[in-house]
Order: structure tokens, then C-alpha cells, then sequence
């Protein structure tokens, strides 16, 4: 891998590439769906293959190939030159690549427990026994269970003409439970997610009770919440909420690719203040273990902690090289792309506010009624007008400082620059368990988010009617 | 395009599987390139391009499924992929609910999936599309941010079943998808426009810079309203992502399985009268038309919704079997259901007429109007849409929701519009919904 990856960058190098890299990949998952009592689909994916970037003139041409033989690669670099040669004319930003210091590196990091190191039939047993144990919590009112597992490992090299050699091999593992419970009139679902960098030792730390025994509970419990009020509230987010909340209406409009290209509401507000004091948000690639974590982007250069909104004011955003090279800033190393078929592009890892000082029960007492969301689902975003939603797979209304009924399915919008200017309170609690895939462009990465709870002024929430 | 013959190739790993142990196994492969030429900041960034192959084994043992997926041509890895998937198969729990993989069914060919058109099609033709909508946008409003994507695949593949099923199969298609951003004095309006075909002349594809620029025009000067319970009109857009929800709800997996809102609705009224809707993967030039489903089984066309009434579920080989009836041609080839071309049956009374009705409301030109697959409720974002008072589009919104439960909204359907925004198989008219929750930040 490593020879091809240099030979195609000199190739490229030789043919007219004022810059190129080669990323070399080879991938392999796993994964078991135990349903209703049965292991039914068991599924196994193997993916190798090569993706040629080169910058001639003022633009990008790129090409990939599924195979590691010479002959493709060198196809590749052919290809990637004659594209980027034919877009020239109707290049109005050119393209720019900034000069960072080549890194010759090998990050190596095998899991516990490789995923072919575990016997299939003792992963089936572990997600019987998660939902059996679920099963058992919920009785006759689950009416379906679902547990699924995958594990991966992914194994790269990178090169480029700046002379970075960089070999990383590493794992992620996934464990999902579902559980549906009705009690013949209704059907709720409750979810529980895990995910790390690592391998099948997940199934050995994973314990049930706060997995799929909490997943089947909150199903039943939620078939006796009602549904959320409509219109304007105060809100305290769960560190799950806190979590969509930084990823979708902040994190993605600090990817510098959206900021040059115009398309963010925080171009030109680098160093404005768009949050209290008390609002601290990063984005961190090298917490150990989680999720989005790891060494070296998809451009080679080393993961970072990066400060988005320190003390309330923006003080940066994510940068690829190119967009590092675009504004003048030191790379951050959020180039990454999901496979060797696709471009390098800006995203965010683990995303997360930090702690502040307001325990839990004093943001409730200064909330005369309002609604707490919790159990964080997913939410999306508008950048170019800075619009967000996030779903909360359950919720309670908080009437005179005390949590009071349940509520079920309740998503909230708003945009994110009053968003932020209304957070009136910062927990002083810290929980970052939203291990995901985040889309962009056509594109996955694997990303965590989360925070503290945070109480915020008020927002709308999708509600079924107005009380 | 390839000089394997993937047929022979599919054919020969089912014999292997069948060899390793295989009780029942089915085999997809296939070659594709694309082109994709991205714009940003109006003006063309990048061109890529990717030329793959990949293939797919799915075995059964006692009804246990073990599946396989390997990209490339090694035929070492394809070897594996075999193997692994039987020993997979082999390790899952048995499931007598799985009766068998379709058998061999003759089916016509459903025309215009290839264009020879598009199959000789550069990256400098890729290229030129991008440049004429540049171009457009431009000429329209110089001021205009163009963002987006010109992209092109052409494919062929095959597929060969233990059962005896044997198909080949050529497909290619084309689309350019833009967005529009306009920031004039603070303001921001923003939206998007796309064009996708198999036929390079189904398209207008020089076209859909402009629309988008228009289109974010119409949502300059965004203002937030007050909560209340109005009528909510669906625009095509809005209105197939909501259809297209429903159908793929009526998966009848999901219902088997006891997860689905639909759960003991079949035979039943889950909407008012004015809605039926047809899916039907074979109609010609069709975005997600095919003689067969993933599976190798005959597709035909399925009324779902019929005057209200819920009256077929999407099958596959495997939940026909549980259900002892027959597939509908809905599967996929890892064990999936999903729907084809989206034909709801449309009304007497064009939009603009229906729109002239109603004296408040919201106009959902387009949004994720998608109901929690178990409970049905809804609670989502009016990403694009408009005030409605007095039959007119007054202003667009900012900071508003639609809450309320899927079978509300749908009893309270009263109309749904003689025209539509018609895409290759796919028709997409406007539907009137009466008495719906609307917060706003007002």
C-alpha cells in the first residue's frame, strides 16, 4: 500500500500535479441483527481500493478506483489531471493547498478485541442476552426488540508531494438496541446507542441494564407520556440535546469550507460574541476513545483540540488545508473523507460544550414552566440561514421548578445565533454519548458530540397543540 | 463497459455457495462509473470521477440469512465473500418464517432505463451543464451564491439466483441539484432546485440555476407568526417527501414485526377519500423503475392507498412467505423493503385554485414532514414555507413548526391538486390539510 500510494503521488508529480495525495484503503466489517429471539441477518463487507486529489492550475480533479492493482492507480492519476484540467475555465475561487511541514507517521491502534477475534456465536449470545434482559424489563408490551452490532476495521495510507507518509490502522464498534412496546392503542419506541474506537470489547463493557433493560423501560414509560404543548418555551437540554445542539446549529457552520464558500451565518463574526461568558464550545479529535477520535485527518495532519466559541466569542473554525491555506490559519486537521472514493472534506469529530457551574436542580428552579428534552435523536441544518431542528425522543414539561408529565416526540427549531445569545445557565455536569454518523456532501463520519445540560431562554417546540 | 461478464460471474458464485452448503442464495454484481463535477461559490471546484465494481451474495441455512458484500474484481475476495457468506448463514438462528427466494418470472422489459446519450457523456459535457447554469443564475442575479452538484452514472449488472432467476441489466442517469443563496442588507433567502433523469432528454438540466435563484428570492424577508391551528397546503415537494413516508410505512416487515403505526390499520381508513396513491416501478424512463426488484421478483404496479383506504403492504420474497401471499416486487437484494415510483391519484381542481381557498394558513414548498415510524406523531420544522392569508402566499416563515399525529393530518386531507411537478415515474401534485398545529415564535 505504501509503495503504491507513493509512486502514483511522484506519478502525479511527473504528469503536472502542483499538488496531489493518495490515500490507499482497505476495509472490513461485520455486523449481526438479532430480532425478535433471532440472530436473522448476519452480513460481512470487504472494501479496498485507491483516490487520487490533484490540484493543477486553479482546481481540484479527483479519481478512485475499488482496486490496489498499478495500472488503476496510475489510471487514476490520468483521470484526476484530465478532470481538473477541463473545469479550469469556470474556476471563479481557485483552488489553494497550504504548506504544512510533511509528517511521516504510523498510528497504529488495535482494539482490545479485534473484530474477528470474537467468535461470532459469542456475539450473538452477548446481544440475546442485552435483549432478553430488555424483553424482560418491558414484558407483554414490547411488541418488537431489535439489537444490532458492527464492528470494522480500517486500515490506510496517505501520501502526498509534500512528502507525508502516514500508515494508520484502527477499529470502530457499534451496539444498538430498539425496543417498540404498545399497549394497544399506541406504539412508543426507546433507543439506546453505543459506539466507540475500539473493537468487540464493547459487547464486554456494554452492561444491560443501562443499555437495552433502560431502552425497554423508557419504550413502556412513554406509552403513558402525552403529547408536547405547541409554541414558544423555556427549555433545559439534556447533555444528549446539548450535544445536537453544538454539532447541527453551531459545529456545521464553523466548517470553514461553508464560511468561505458564503454559505455560513458565521462569516465575518470571527471574534464577535455570539454567546455568555459562560459558553465554551470545541472540537476535539483526540479524546481518548470516543468516537470521532483519531491521530491523522484524511490530509495527514494531526488531530487537535480546536477552540470554536471560547467565553461566549468565536474564536475559530475547522479547517481542512485548503481552507487553512483560504484564510490565512494553521490547519486544524478536519479533512477527513469517508472511504478512498471521495474528496477530503471539512467536518467535525467530538463536538461538545464545556461544563459550567449551574447544577441541575437550580436551572429547574428558574424555570416557572417550560419543557426539559432529553434522549437526543437527531436533529439537522439550514447554514445558509442558520435554521436547526433537533429531535428528542422523549421530554418533560417542568411546571413551577419541578419535572412534571412525560412527553413523547417532541422536536424543537430555532436559529442558531438566538439560540445561543439565550442560554441563560450552564450545567456543571459533563456527558458525551452520542456516537453517530454525521452526513455531509454524500458523505459519513464518524463523530460524537454532547456537553452539559443547558438551560436556554426559549424556543419553539413542534408541539400538538397550544394549552 | 467491462469486459466480465457479470452474469456468468453471479452464476458461477451461487454454484459455489450452493456447493459450501447453501440452501437457498442469490447473487448481485455489477460495474458503474461516475462523474460529478461540484460548484461552490459559483464557480466550478472540483471535478471527480470513480469507476467500480461490486458484488453481493445472500445465502440462506434453515432460514438463517448470511450476506456478503465485496468491492473490485479480485477474485480472491470474491472467493471469500462466498465463503463467509454460507458460514454467516450457517451461524444465524434458524427462522422458519423464511419460506423461499422468488422463482424465475418472465418479465417485460421496462424501456428507457439506458441512454446511450448519457453513457457517452465526458466530464467535459458534465462540465458544460455546470457552466450553462452558472451562467443562468448569474445573468439572473449576479449577486446570486450557486452551490451544488452536476453529476452523471452509468451501470450495468447482473443477477442469478439458486432458484434459476438470470438477469442482466443496463441503467444510467443524470441530474444537476443547485442552491441559491441571496444576502442582500442582512437578509438571507435560500433555496434549491434539482433535475434528475435516465433520458438526457426527460431533462431541462440548463435550467435549475435559475429556478433555484428565483426560488430564493420568494424566501428574502423571512418573518415569524403567531401559533394556531390553520390549514397547511403542501407544495409537489413537500407533499412527496409526506406521501413517500406513508408508503414506505406500509412495509409490510414493519408491520409484521409490530413497530409500524400501520400495525392493524390494513383493510382500514387511515385517510380521507381524496387520497390514493399507486406505486409502480414500471414505468418507463422511471427514476426507480425495473422489471424486477432486488430479489428477481416481477414488479407491478400496487395501489397502496385506495380512496382513503390503506389496501396493500410492500412485500418482499421474505414477509410474502410469512404472510403466505406473494411479493409485490418491493425488495431488496440484503433483505430490505422499499418503495419504486410514487403516483398519487390527483385531483379535480388545480393548486392554484385549492391555494385561492384557504383565508390562513402555511404553504410547505418543501420540508422533512416525516412521522416517528412507530407512534405516527409528528413534530417538524417548516424549513420552507410561506404564510398563506386570503389565498395568497404573503410571506416565507422563519421558526415555525408542525406538530400533530400522521392519521389526523390524514383524515383532514380535503384536497389534492389536478396538476403536479412530475419528475421520470414520479407525480407529485399539491395536498390541502385542514385544522393543522402550527407554533410559532411570535
Amino acid at each position: 500500500m505504501e509503495e503504491l500510494a507513493r509512486y502514483l503521488c511522484d506519478l502525479a508529480k511527473q504528469r503536472g500535479a502542483e499538488f496531489a495525495d493518495v490515500r490507499v484503503l482497505h476495509r472490513r466489517a461485520e455486523s449481526i441483527l438479532v430480532q425478535d429471539g433471532r440472530a436473522d441477518k448476519l452480513a460481512a463487507s470487504t472494501d479496498r481500493g485507491v483516490g487520487v486529489r490533484v490540484l493543477v492550475g486553479r482546481c481540484w480533479g479527483f479519481a478512485s478506483a475499488d482496486s490496489l492493482e498499478r495500472s488503476r492507480g496510475e489510471q487514476c492519476v490520468d483521470d484526476a489531471l484530465a478532470l481538473a484540467r477541463a473545469s479550469q475555465e469556470f474556476v471563479s475561487d481557485p483552488a489553494m493547498i497550504a504548506e504544512a511541514a510533511p509528517v511521516v507517521a504510523e498510528d497504529r491502534r488495535p482494539p482490545e478485541i479485534a473484530p474477528g477475534a470474537m467468535p461470532v456465536k459469542e456475539k450473538i449470545a452477548r446481544l440475546l442476552e442485552y435483549e432478553h434482559s430488555g424483553r424482560a424489563a418491558g414484558g407483554q408490551a414490547v411488541v418488537n426488540s431489535i439489537v444490532s452490532y458492527s464492528d470494522g476495521m480500517r486500515e490506510e495510507v496517505l501520501a502526498n508531494t509534500a512528502g507525508t507518509l502516514i500508515r494508520t490502522a484502527g477499529a470502530r464498534a457499534v451496539v444498538t438496541c430498539l425496543f417498540v412496546a404498545s399497549d394497544g392503542t399506541i406504539r412508543q419506541r426507546g433507543m439506546e446507542h453505543r459506539g466507540i474506537l475500539g473493537g468487540a470489547e464493547i459487547l464486554r463493557r456494554t452492561d444491560p441494564e443501562p443499555f437495552s433493560v433502560a431502552a425497554a423501560r423508557k419504550a413502556l414509560a412513554l406509552l403513558k407520556a402525552r403529547p408536547a404543548p405547541a409554541g414558544r418555551f423555556a427549555v433545559i437540554f439534556h447533555p444528549s440535546i446539548t450535544g445536537l445542539l453544538v454539532h447541527e446549529a453551531l459545529g456545521h457552520n464553523a466548517e470553514a469550507d461553508a464560511v468561505w464558500a458564503g454559505q455560513s451565518i458565521l462569516e465575518g463574526r470571527l471574534g464577535e460574541e455570539l454567546a455568555p461568558p459562560a459558553v465554551s464550545i470545541y472540537d476535539d479529535s483526540t479524546v481518548p476513545g470516543a468516537f470521532g477520535s483519531y491521530a491523522y485527518d484524511s490530509e495527514g495532519t494531526p488531530g487537535r483540540r480546536r477552540p470554536v466559541i471560547e467565553k461566549g466569542r468565536l474564536v475559530g473554525f475547522l479547517h481542512s488545508l485548503e481552507t487553512a491555506a483560504k484564510f490565512k490559519a494553521a490547519p486544524t486537521g478536519s479533512g477527513r473523507a469517508e472511504s478512498y472514493d471521495c474528496r477530503p472534506i471539512v467536518r467535525m469529530s467530538n463536538t461538545f460544550m464545556e461544563r459550567g457551574t449551574v447544577p441541575l436542580e437550580e436551572m429547574l428552579r428558574g424555570v416557572e414552566r417550560g419543557i426539559y428534552l432529553m434522549d437526543g435523536h437527531w436533529g439537522y441544518v439550514f447554514v445558509q440561514k442558520g435554521q436547526f431542528i433537533c429531535h428528542a425522543g422523549q421530554a418533560r414539561m417542568i411546571e413551577r421548578g419541578r419535572l412534571g408529565d412525560m412527553l413523547r416526540d417532541v422536536s424543537i427549531s430555532s436559529m442558531t445565533l438566538d439560540t445561543l445569545r439565550k442560554i441563560d445557565a450552564v450545567g456543571d455536569d459533563f456527558e458525551m454519548k452520542m456516537p453517530g454518523l454525521c452526513g455531509k456532501e454524500g458523505q459519513s463520519a464518524p463523530t460524537d458530540c454532547g456537553g452539559p445540560h443547558v438551560r436556554v431562554g426559549d424556543v419553539i417546540v413542534g408541539g400538538h397543540a397550544e394549552e | 463497459m467491462s469486459n466480465i461478464n457479470y452474469l456468468e460471474l453471479c452464476v458461477d458464485c451461487v454454484k459455489k455457495a450452493v456447493g459450501l452448503g447453501a440452501e437457498w442464495c442469490d447473487v448481485s454484481a455489477g460495474t458503474g462509473r461516475d462523474i460529478s463535477v461540484t460548484i461552490e461559490k459559483s464557480g466550478i471546484k472540483a471535478a471527480d470521477a470513480g469507476q467500480g465494481e461490486d458484488l453481493a451474495i445472500r445465502v440462506y441455512v434453515r432460514g438463517g440469512m448470511g450476506y456478503a458484500a465485496v468491492s473490485g474484481r479480485d477474485r480472491r475476495d470474491i472467493s471469500e465473500a462466498v465463503e463467509r457468506a454460507v458460514a454467516l448463514a450457517k451461524e444465524a438462528t434458524p427462522d422458519p418464517d423464511f419460506k423461499r427466494l422468488p422463482a424465475p418470472e418472465a418479465a417485460p422489459e421496462v424501456e428507457g432505463l439506458f441512454d446511450d446519450q448519457i453513457a457517452g457523456m465526458s466530464v467535459g459535457d458534465a462540465v458544460r451543464i455546470a457552466a450553462a447554469n452558472l451562467e443562468a443564475g448569474k445573468r439572473l442575479e449576479p449577486e446570486a451564491n450557486l452551490s451544488g452538484h452536476v453529476g452523471l452514472s452509468v451501470g450495468e449488472g447482473a443477477f442469478a439466483s439458486s432458484t434459476g432467476v438470470a438477469l442482466s441489466s443496463r441503467a444510467t442517469d443524470i441530474g444537476v441539484d443547485l442552491e441559491a443563496l441571496l444576502k442582500p442588507g442582512g437578509d438571507r433567502g435560500h433555496f434549491f432546485d434539482f433535475d434528475f433523469g435516465r433520458f438526457l432528454e426527460d431533462c431541462r438540466l440548463d435550467d435549475v440555476a435559475t429556478s433555484a435563484v428565483l426560488g430564493a428570492r420568494r424566501f428574502l424577508g423571512a418573518k415569524r407568526i403567531k401559533s394556531g391551528r390553520m390549514t397547511l397546503v403542501l407544495g409537489p415537494l413537500a407533499s412527496y417527501g409526506f406521501l413517500g413516508g406513508i408508503v414506505g410505512a406500509a412495509n409490510a416487515e414493519s408491520i409484521q414485526r409490530g413497530r409500524s403505526y400501520l400495525c392493524d390499520r390494513f383493510g382500514e381508513v387511515i385517510a380521507s377519500p381524496h387520497l390514493t396513491i399507486v406505486d409502480d416501478g414500471l414505468i418507463p424512463r422511471g427514476l426507480h423503475s425495473g422489471a424486477h426488484d432486488g430479489e428477481g421478483t416481477r414488479r407491478r404496479p400496487l395501489t397502496v392507498i385506495d380512496r382513503g383506504r390503506l389496501v396493500s403492504l410492500l412485500h418482499n420474497s421474505y414477509t410474502a412467505g410469512k404472510a403466505c401471499t406473494e411479493s409485490t416486487g418491493h425488495g431488496t437484494h440484503s433483505g430490505g423493503i422499499g418503495p419504486t415510483n410514487i403516483r398519487p391519484a390527483l385531483g379535480e381542481r388545480p393548486a392554484a385554485e385549492i391555494l385561492r381557498e384557504v383565508k390562513e394558513g402555511i404553504y410547505l414548498e418543501c420540508g422533512e414532514l416525516r412521522a416517528d415510524p412507530a407512534s405516527g406523531d409528528i413534530s417538524a420544522s417548516i424549513d420552507f414555507g410561506f404564510l398563506i392569508r386570503d389565498g395568497q402566499l404573503v410571506y416565507p416563515v422563519e421558526s415555525a413548526m408542525i406538530g400533530g399525529n400522521i392519521f389526523d393530518l390524514l383524515a383532514h386531507l380535503d384536497a389534492v391538486s389536478s396538476d403536479a411537478r412530475e419528475e421520470p415515474g414520479i407525480l407529485m401534485p399539491t395536498l390541502r390539510l385542514q385544522d393543522v398545529q402550527i407554533a410559532g415564535a411570535e
